[in-house]
């Protein structure tokens, strides 16, 4: 049975072979906020870290992550990226933003202060049909408050 | 669907190896694969890079970050997939990854699924190969691959050592498949000799996160030059001699422009 | 009072004539500028829960007991069902009920393009749906497909007669003109591709029906379903919270919602049914394609003489005519045109409001012939419009209740300005150039909408009415011009909102029309409790109403003599509460309220290879007064990067041969991602409309995408002298372009030189 560590709780889960891991998230274990918009792997929405690097939940098999340890958004709602979003204007209709933030927080771990191509670079996986990127770019750039 | 760690490279036994999931996992999910188990490889298959032997299960993440391979090959990781892609995918995941053919990916009944009809050449071609495209018009969309083509790069597996180029092969109507690999053969690693130069160039619709229209790599060692190209044939595309023998189809001739443009300005930036 | 009006009623530029109860609207508009809280920038009041991911979507909903739906769709554009039996499906494990054609109108047996939908099942996990949807057995009779529109109309095939508009003697004014341009333009599929797909959860609760559903009109859907199923609209409620995207395809129920209706009346459970992203792209509309033959008549000197345009819309299967000839029609005040415009019925999937329909392809077509106009009598393009100007509505010959497009054009200047330096920073393989587009739209919402307000004991207000925020941040502005009214800090009102049980009636959210539809409405409910709040302070403190007002929260007197936190008067009603009730008013009668503004862009462009790099954009847009400019730039950058990628990057293809549809997935449909934005600056004129509402505010949703591909396409003539034709400007539309080009230039070189040579 895959066991995972989510957000730092641990977990045992009961599935089939072929379920993703965004379905976990989602459906066994109710963190909602990682968003599933393509499922085929092609927009970002569904991004987690996964021992701390983004990942698309919604390809990767529960399975194959058996022993992982995963944060999600709702390991990241007190992080300071979350307060520079809403500041910056940086969603509009909010669905892609889970994602878009983890990938966020995962930049600025890596490298404090990005440049606008750094920023386009690391975020270019995260689409947003909105068109928030110039708010989140700014949000990213003075994420620090 | 069952899956299972690897105990080794040979510990295949007929299953479908998995290692980033990019590739294998969405066409899973699309019905095109139905493997009854999967392999994990990961913890088998080598990972890093060793002098100019890079492992199999090197991700393009950590190839893009690194200062020790050529730049063709660090440029085509930068601009393949996406950020998380590259996180998840592997060195050979990429190579081995299937074409972008919408009629493919959508399981249209085409010679690579083992049809009798390519409805690409009839049909809508725009993004499809502009060489050795008469039997299926597939193009193979690796930007890794083309670097390493350029870069004359071996390939290491399970059981031999062949050259980047031996690993593809054009479907024919008797095998219609685009690898060399045998059942239960892995990649392990591949050996990226140091050029004196090297470049890549891609074109694509939008500025990242898209697959090459074209994409050339030029590598210069000594006074010979190798070019390759993805995107543009149903395997990554070795350039010998011009491309003035491309058979474009009516709707993607502006690939044979882009593709034409781009390999000057490769061969110039070789210096 | 309430009042009866026959009035005109305009959505996403279409009007139909209606019976309206309106309400008086007696508040004076507020003097322009900034107030204390409206017209300055405000963060989404709900931006924590969507950052944080605690915002509930329809999509996140888990019902106990829900069930979830796949539907089998039609395979094929045209084809009929000879057979279907489900019984495979009704043994398949997990399966709770299985409908087909049968059993409900909103699955067919003619299916006249992919997408249809013909039987579904639902289960106790989609996969099991989605297995037992494989275990159908149907048997299908293939029919020919007819895909192009020019031969549809030719045959007759058409949506709705041809709409023709005429004004003045157009054949005159070509006669009369110094020179005749004419240019055929086409434009593209285009998908909306909310990131939220399309999706219903329903339950029956009692004779009462559930409806959680991601859409823009929650009132709509209500109505829809009521009819649909034959219940009383009361019977229906309808739940929308947070909504991932909709973009116009998103106001109405669909086939989904009746699938989940039916099979929940079946299981007696909730039932959800959720469109995958592949069905997405092929089942739920789109914005359609176009084909405009357009010719322009000028004098020498620039006034034009004729326009006239010939619109073939696409439109698939079923769906309605937008206006693409819209601007063509609006823009300039040329005395001869002459529009017709045909509904090609194609065996494509139908075709919904996708963000000012019509109008951003139509000017698309009429803003670039406009440009290759000026580039042929040598005018500057930005004097040209100026020349041009409309300063009525000759359409329809009636004044504009506001119009600042000048304003527009004059603070686009400083942009415009900038294109000799674009130009001179041009190399031998990449040309730059600057280009610019005019926009008009409608926006200016109407009645009915209504809101209350009920201010408790706390001196808190709570805004109550059963809209709905489709992400567009209308659910802060109504916040702001609550709490501007009212007179109290923003962080003091809440707003409840997306539940048709839980508050009166609101607008639809399309055609730019949200806050303009019920932010006058918000105002009068919030004037309607100041009142009430000022005359039970006049009793308690024994003043006149007059000397009363209540600023920053706080209950003041003219004289100063009295300053008391809200708190004080309405404590006094310890757990009751003022209740404030405000309806929106009518338009200004007999005239046509519309929105406007230009863009400028900067582009550079690789001539061996096609590329296109949109550097910068800037866009001038007059909406009337602005609620919240942090909002609005917000809207102005996603619509512009909406723009961008319907210029650039994105078209949905079908097989030319069977019409089945190839670009179902976000690889090959090509969104605009991060690395695809330019710099965008935006400003808005911010004068209100003096003739509209107690607000004079338009709306912001669709006016910025609507210039975006004209101003590229002519910063590309710009850059080099190129007509690109066609969207998507793909690398193979550009080289195209730039090859024509080149090729004339030769010709006339060759014409020019001396004879021999």
């Amino acid at each position: 049975m895959p066991e995972l560590e989510v957000n730092g709780h641990h977990y045992e889960i009961h599935a089939e072979v072929g379920e993703s891991l965004a379905d976990t998230l989602r459906d066994d274990l109710g963190l909602t906020g990682t968003k599933v918009a393509c499922d085929e792997g092609h927009c970002g929405a569904c991004t987690v870290l996964v021992d701390g690097v983004p990942t698309l939940s919604c390809i990767t098999l529960l399975h194959a992550v058996d022993g992982a340890s995963v944060t999600t958004i709702e390991g990241l709602r007190e992080h300071p990226m979350v307060h520079a979003f809403v500041r910056a204007d940086a969603m509009q209709c909010g669905f892609c933003t889970p994602g878009q933030i983890v990938s966020a927080v995962s930049l600025v771990e890596a490298n404090r202060d990005p440049s606008t191509d750094d920023i386009r670079h690391a975020m270019a996986g995260n689409l947003c049909r909105c068109g928030a990127y110039p708010k989140i770019e700014e949000a990213i750039r003075t994420w620090r408050g | 669907m069952e899956l299972r760690q690897a105990s080794s490279v040979t510990d295949l036994d007929g299953g479908l190896p998995l290692h980033g999931g990019t590739e294998v996992v969405p066409l899973i999910k699309a019905g095109i694969l139905r493997p009854g188990e999967l392999v994990d490889i990961r913890g088998v298959v080598p990972r890093g890079i060793d002098g100019t032997r890079i492992g199999a299960g090197t991700s393009l993440a950590e190839l893009e970050a690194s200062d020790r391979i050529p730049e063709a090959l660090r440029e085509a990781c930068r601009l393949a997939a996406s950020p998380q892609l590259r996180n998840m995918g592997s060195l050979a995941g990429n190579l081995l990854q299937a074409t972008r053919c919408w009629y493919w990916r959508l399981a249209w009944p085409c010679r690579l699924h083992g049809g009798d009809e390519c409805f690409a050449r009839e049909g809508e071609h725009r993004e499809h190969a502009i060489v050795a495209n008469d039997f299926c018009a597939s193009a193979h969309p690796s930007d890794v691959a083309a670097a390493l083509l350029a870069l004359d790069a071996t390939v290491v597996t399970t059981t031999r050592e062949l050259p980047l180029a031996e690993l593809y092969r054009l479907p024919t109507a008797a095998d219609r498949s685009t690898t060399t690999l045998e059942a239960g053969e892995l990649i392990l690693h591949v050996d990226v000799p140091q050029p004196d130069a090297s470049t890549y160039l891609k074109a694509m619709e939008r500025k990242r996160w898209a697959f090459p229209i074209v994409g050339v790599a030029a590598a210069r060692s000594g006074s010979t030059t190798r070019v390759a190209l993805a995107g543009v044939a149903p395997v990554p595309w070795l350039l010998e001699g011009s491309l003035d023998d491309a058979t474009p189809l009516p709707r993607n001739a502006y690939k044979l422009d882009i593709a034409r443009a781009l390999v000057a300005r490769a061969t110039a930036a070789l210096g | 009072m309430a009042r009866l009006i026959r009035t005109e009623k305009e959505v996403e530029g279409r009007y139909e004539e209606v019976w309206l109860v309106v309400e008086e609207d007696a508040l004076e508009q507020w003097p322009s500028g900034p107030r204390e809280i409206v017209g300055r920038p405000a963060t989404r009041i709900d931006g924590l829960e969507r950052a944080r991911g605690e915002a509930v979507y329809t999509a996140d909903l888990k019902l106990p007991g829900m069930l979830h739906t796949a539907v089998l769709r039609s395979p094929f554009a045209h084809a009929r069902v000879v057979r279907i039996d489900l019984a495979g499906a009704l043994a398949s494990p997990g399966v709770h009920a299985a409908i087909g054609p049968e059993d409900i109108s909103q699955l067919e047996e003619e299916c006249g393009f992919q997408g249809a939908a013909v039987a579904a099942v639902c289960a106790d996990t989609f996969a099991q749906a989605r297995a037992a949807v494989a275990a159908i057995d149907v048997e299908w009779e293939q029919l020919d497909v007819l895909l192009d529109p020019d031969e549809a109309i030719a045959r007759g095939e058409q949506l709705d007669e041809p709409r023709v508009r005429t004004r003045g003697d157009y054949e005159q004014g070509l006669a009369d003109a110094d020179v005749v341009l004419e240019g055929e333009f086409r434009t593209q599929v285009v998908l909306h591709n909310s990131l939220e797909t399309h999706q219903s959860v329903v339950q029956w609760v009692g004779d009462t029906l559930e409806v959680y559903i991601s859409t823009q009109y929650i009132w709509g859907i209500r109505d829809e379903v009521a009819k649909g199923i034959g219940i009383p609209a009361d019977k229906v409620r309808v739940i929308c919270h947070y909504m991932g995207g909709g973009f116009g395809s998103k106001n109405s129920p669909d086939d989904y919602t009746f699938i989940a209706i039916e099979l929940a009346k079946r299981t007696h459970r909730p039932v959800r049914c959720a469109l995958t992203r592949r069905e997405e792209n092929i089942a739920t509309g789109n914005r359609n394609a176009t084909i405009q033959r357009l010719t322009i008549g000028a004098k020498s000197d620039g006034t034009l003489t004729a326009l006239g345009g010939e619109y073939v819309n696409a439109v698939g299967w079923s769906g309605w005519v937008a206006p693409t000839e819209g601007p063509m029609q609006l823009l300039y005040s040329c005395p001869n045109v002459k529009t017709t415009t045909w509904g090609a019925k194609i065996n494509q999937p139908p075709m919904k409001a996708f963000r000012a329909p019509g109008f951003v392809e139509g000017t698309f077509g009429v803003e670039s012939l406009l440009d290759e106009l000026a580039a042929k009598l040598d005018l500057d393009p930005l004097e040209l419009r100026r020349k041009n100007y409309a300063h009525h509505d000759a359409a329809d010959e009636r004044p504009f209740s506001g119009k600042s497009l000048m304003e527009c054009y004059r603070r686009a200047e400083p942009h415009w300005d900038r294109r000799l330096e674009v130009r001179s920073r041009s190399t031998e393989t990449v040309k730059r150039g600057v280009g610019l587009a005019s926009q008009i739209w409608y926006g200016g919402g109407g009645p009915p909408s209504y809101a209350w307000i009920r201010v408790g004991s706390d001196g808190r207000a709570t805004v109550v009415t059963a809209m709905q925020d489709i992400g567009t941040g209308t659910k802060t502005a109504m916040a702001q011009i609550a709490a501007e009214e009212l007179g109290i800090p923003l962080e003091h009102v809440t707003v409840s909102l997306g539940d048709s049980a839980r508050g009166p009636y609101a607008a639809i959210s399309a055609g730019s029309s949200t806050t303009p539809s019920m932010g006058p409405a918000v105002r009068a409910a919030a004037a309607d409790a100041k009142r009430q709040i000022i005359e039970i302070a006049a009793q308690r403190y024994h003043l006149e109403e007059r000397v009363l007002d209540l600023r920053g929260g706080t209950v003041v007197s003219a004289d100063g003599n009295l300053s008391t936190p809200l708190e004080e008067v309405v404590g006094l009603l310890d757990d009751a509460q003022i209740l404030g009730k405000g309806a929106r008013g009518p338009n200004p009668t007999g005239m046509q309220v519309l929105t406007f503004g230009v863009q400028v862009a900067e582009v550079a462009v690789d001539i061996e290879t096609g590329e296109i790099w949109v550097e910068r954009i800037a866009a001038v847009h007059d909406i009337g007064r602005v609620i919240n400019p942090l909002g609005a730039s917000s809207q102005i950058e996603g619509g512009i990067i909406q723009g961008i990628g319907h210029t650039l990057s994105e078209e949905r293809l079908h097989d030319p041969k069977t019409g089945r549809i190839l670009t179902t997935g976000l690889d090959a449909y090509k969104l605009p991602t991060f690395a695809d934005v330019p710099e965008i600056v935006s400003e808005l004129v911010d004068e209100p409309d003096g003739h509209l509402t107690n607000l004079g505010s338009k709306g912001l949703g669709e006016p910025p995408i609507v210039p975006t591909a004209a101003a590229i396409a002519n910063a590309i003539r710009d850059a080099t002298g190129a007509d690109v034709r066609q969207l998507p400007i793909s690398r193979e539309e550009m080289l195209r372009a730039l090859r024509e080009a080149e090729q004339r230039t030769a010709e006339k070189e060759k014409r020019g030189a001396p004879a021999g040579v």
